[in-house]
């Protein structure tokens, strides 16, 4: 009998168990219910938050947005209602007169044109920026390059496919490095191909874009000096919110705009909106836990109270063990295991459920999104989930064997 | 001696206090086979569940063979019980889920006896009592001698020191009564088993060679009944 796990002693567990089995069944089903609820919705929870994540590939999370607007009030001799543009020398005096700003640049869009490449279409649009617009949207550069310094200055004809673009002109695949693409009446030249996905991007996603450089579309169709969007990033420590009130007050001043007017400028802070994200996810991620971890409370107290009732059924039985020789140890640990092994029995059972739910989520998400999403809880979830299940079991387990060990076999004989 | 009393005290203090046992002075001699007689009320069972380590005395001795037994701890109680007593019960005690033949070895799995060595000796012991074809029947199929029979194996299985039997035929007919007080005799004469039986029924105390009465918690009269002439089962029908 010092052996804790023998077989003689799980066949004694067996066989109590089993004698009512329906009964064990449905106090079992609730511990199976809880774990699976509570590691599925882990599962489902990180799935999600993947999924979302995927969304914003590659997109710089303390990123802020400017885009002028018109002006709603009038100042200076100037009439309300006017408009006017970003210049890049607007970015350029962000730049020296911000120090906690780590990026600024501009981004032009070309709306509404095809690209061509012998035979083949694909709808998109042109995006006009300089090298330093990769830090606010990052490619995944498959092949070749972004584009670069050179490449503005000398103002050369070059362009970088987005995703969609690069399947639909070049649906074999393969290096396109070196031809010439016709985007609108130009021809450009293939530089590179980005393959982020993401579904958030500043004139249209990346992947439906032809990237070119900022001085090439701006010469080419006669936008001057002029860009549509400020993009910045703020330095660690720093908030972009309190960046994007600066910029505003330096380019009203420069604008002759009204401070208190509303209407402008147009501001897009993500960090605001990333973090309002976090706080979702991690509000969510609470209620799982809260929920499955109650449900799986709920059924530790259903298994204790089961047994506390088997106990006093049995009192009898216990009070033969105990004059034919049975501790209190002996009854004690007996009962403990009861408990246990019920909880643990239908919690793997939970767990095994769950990782084959999850399984079938990952699989069916993963192929109609093209991409890798991790739906499975973790080994170390798993583990977590077994120790807690063993814990509860252990608790679960004490109240009714305390009472077991307290039957004297004489109270059993008197019991008839 | 095997069992030695002296000056044993019981009192039950649930509300009004009862005293149960007021001195009992007992010795009983191994291989003897002796029943305790008495009206309820007398203290009779109260002192079977003292000889059985099953509850304990307020005041005097209880020597168990050179042991005397006084506040011992729960596992050493249950260590006693197992080793050195086995219990015959009125209404048996079966464990209802278990078979015959495990029901048997029970006391031994806890005494940590392996598993073939236990079914083994439980086999002997049914076989001896001839109940082979029943070891795998559940106690609810047996008639009420074939599971007095089922627990006299499994009292006699750790070849215990003493034999407790509390009205081991209470819930027996006349018949199978005479039977089980037979196996018990018979135990008693071939194995020089030490048997103690307690009973308010004059028949079962005339199967055995001593006869104690125990009235109002105190001994009284011992009688050497080797002649087994003292009431006969069933003579004497209103006192059965």
């Amino acid at each position: 009998m010092n052996r804790f796990f023998d077989r003689d002693r799980f066949h004694e567990i067996w066989e109590t168990l089993t004698r009512n089995r329906s009964r064990s069944l449905l106090t079992g089903f609730g511990v199976f219910w809880g774990i699976f609820m509570l590691l599925s919705m882990m599962g489902g929870g990180q799935g999600l938050k993947a999924l979302l994540e995927h969304e914003l590939e590659g997109f710089a999370t303390n990123s802020g947005f400017l885009i002028s607007g018109e002006t709603s009030l009038p100042y200076k001799g100037f009439r309300s209602g006017r408009t006017w543009t970003l210049t890049l020398s607007d970015i350029e005096r962000l730049r020296r007169s911000i120090p906690e700003i780590d990026v600024v640049t501009g981004n032009i869009g070309m709306w509404g044109s095809q690209a061509t490449y012998e035979d083949r279409e694909a709808d998109c649009q042109g995006r006009g920026v300089r090298p330093e617009y990769a830090r606010i949207e990052e490619p995944k550069l498959a092949y070749g390059r972004y584009i670069n310094e050179v490449d503005i200055d000398q103002e050369r004809k070059v362009c970088v496919l987005g995703k969609r673009v690069y399947q639909n002109l070049f649906p074999d695949g393969g290096d396109p490095c070196g031809e010439f693409v016709q985007f609108g009446n130009v021809w450009f030249q293939v530089v590179g191909v980005d393959m982020n996905n993401g579904n958030i991007g500043i004139n249209g996603t990346a992947d439906r874009s032809l990237t070119i450089p900022m001085s090439v579309l701006q010469k080419l169709y006669n936008k001057g000096d002029d860009v549509d969007f400020i993009c910045m990033t703020a330095k660690p420590g720093y908030k972009i919110k309190d960046i994007l009130a600066r910029s505003k007050e330096i380019l009203f001043r420069e604008h002759f705009i009204d401070p208190d007017d509303k209407k402008a400028v147009f501001e897009v802070n993500a960090e605001e909106l990333f973090s309002i994200m976090d706080n979702l996810f991690k509000g969510v991620n609470l209620l799982i836990w809260l929920v499955g971890f109650g449900t799986l409370l709920a059924a530790a107290i259903g298994v204790s109270n089961i047994m506390m009732v088997t106990v006093k059924e049995r009192t009898t039985e216990i009070g033969i063990r105990r004059a034919i020789g049975a501790t209190p140890k002996m009854i004690l640990s007996q009962i403990m295991l009861e408990s246990v092994l019920l909880t643990l029995a239908f919690g793997l059972l939970g767990i095994v459920f769950s990782v084959m739910v999850l399984s079938v989520a990952e699989i069916g998400v993963s192929a109609s999104m093209e991409m890798a999403v991790g739906f499975q809880v973790s080994f170390g979830a798993a583990m977590l989930a077994v120790l807690i299940l063993t814990v509860l079991g252990l608790l679960a387990g004490l109240a009714p064997a305390a009472r077991a060990m307290n039957i004297k076999p004489v109270d059993a004989m008197r019991d008839e | 001696m095997l069992i030695e009393l002296k000056g044993v005290n019981k009192t039950y203090n649930n509300g009004q206090p009862l005293h149960v046992l007021k001195g009992i002075d007992l010795q009983i001699d191994k291989g003897e086979f002796v029943s305790i007689m008495g009206a309820s009320g007398s203290g009779k069972s109260t002192l079977l569940n003292i000889l059985g380590i099953l509850d304990n005395y307020d005041a005097g001795e209880y020597w168990l063979d050179g042991t005397l037994i006084r506040d011992l701890t729960e596992t050493q109680a249950a260590d006693y019980r197992n080793r050195m007593i086995g219990f015959i019960f009125q209404s048996y005690n079966l464990i209802g889920f278990k078979t015959a033949v495990e029901n048997v070895e029970l006391p031994l799995f806890y005494q940590g006896v392996p598993r073939k060595k236990r079914r083994q000796m439980a086999m002997e012991y049914l076989d001896r009592l001839g109940l082979k074809d029943w070891a795998t029947h559940y106690p609810n199929e047996m008639s009420g001698g074939q599971k007095q029979r089922v627990a006299i194996a499994r009292a006699l299985i750790t070849r215990p020191r003493i034999v407790l039997a509390d009205e081991p035929t209470g819930a027996l007919d006349s018949k199978t009564s005479v039977e089980i007080m037979e196996l018990l005799q018979q135990l008693n004469r071939e194995d020089g088993m030490t048997i103690i039986v307690v009973t308010h029924e004059s028949g079962v105390a005339n199967a055995t060679n001593k006869i104690i009465h125990i009235k109002d918690g105190i001994i009284g009269a011992v009688e050497e009944n080797l002649s087994h002439t003292s009431s006969p089962f069933g003579a004497d029908t209103i006192m059965k």
